[in-house]
């Protein structure tokens, strides 16, 4: 099985990416809007008072309401993250599929996924934190330090310079007459 | 580039235009220019065997040394 070009295991891959990358943009503008929507409801408990009859259901949105929001938010901007990340695979994919990998745009997507990477198991640690002093008895909050996060990080980084490596032999090779 | 091609000098001395040669060494027009121009890189041995054979000349007659600083790899 190949897995470089046309009908390669890379092609396939980059199907699937493809698939995940359109779930990732449903699923980010439906949180977005609930997120708003959220947002809406607690600063505004009368609006959900005329709408739902039960007085429990509006108070306990009225106080969790801000909090929900702002999870919902950590959400959509968790999951733009990876969007943005399957977005530069994606395109990664798209050289490895036309026997072309060593690119030299591909350099700037390993940096750049490497970078929202760290990015994201840093705004893991603030959302943690930040949920940790809202909701002190929360039992879901996770923000314990995983080494295999930042290993990922850097073997990206590394990657990153694998690829430039290639990229210019490539270009020798290409200069080579 | 320290080494200059002098590629055009001999062509001309031997009255040969960059597509016979290409015909004759069989490497592209678009390669012999890059050469020409001093963008290549690289030459391998045996680009250049088939240049001395068909130009009828010395290594050293199609390269000259300059001097300068070196090209960056980048």
């Amino acid at each position: 099985m190949r897995a470089l070009g046309p009908g390669s295991v890379s092609s396939f891959l980059k199907i699937i990416l493809d698939v995940i990358y359109v779930g990732l943009w449903i699923f980010v503008s439906l949180l977005s809007i609930f997120t708003l929507v959220a947002l809406l409801f607690s600063f505004n408990p009368e609006l959900l008072a005329r709408m739902v009859p039960i007085s429990d259901a509006v108070e306990i949105v009225s106080r969790n309401g801000p909090l929900l929001a702002g999870a919902l938010a950590a959400w959509a901007l968790l999951l733009g993250g990876w969007m943005v990340i399957v977005e530069r695979l994606r395109r990664i994919f798209a050289t490895l599929t036309a026997g072309d990998p060593f690119h030299p745009d591909n350099v700037l997507r390993l940096r750049v996924i490497g970078l929202i990477l760290a990015g994201l198991e840093i705004g893991r640690y603030i959302f943690s934190g930040m949920a940790r002093w809202l909701a002190p008895d929360s039992k879901v909050i996770d923000d314990s330090f995983t080494l295999t996060a930042w290993f990922s990080v850097l073997v990206v980084f590394v990657l990153a310079e694998v690829f430039r490596e290639g990229a210019r032999l490539r270009r020798e090779a290409e200069l080579t007459i | 580039m320290p080494v200059r091609v002098n590629l055009d000098r001999v062509l001309l001395e031997r009255r040969m235009s960059l597509t016979e040669l290409s015909d004759r060494v069989g490497v592209t027009i678009a390669n012999l220019s890059i050469l020409k121009t001093g963008k290549a890189r690289a030459v391998r041995f045996s680009t250049l065997d088939a240049l001395c054979r068909e130009l009828d000349c010395q290594p050293g007659d199609l390269l000259t040394f300059e001097g300068g600083p070196p090209d960056s790899d980048d």
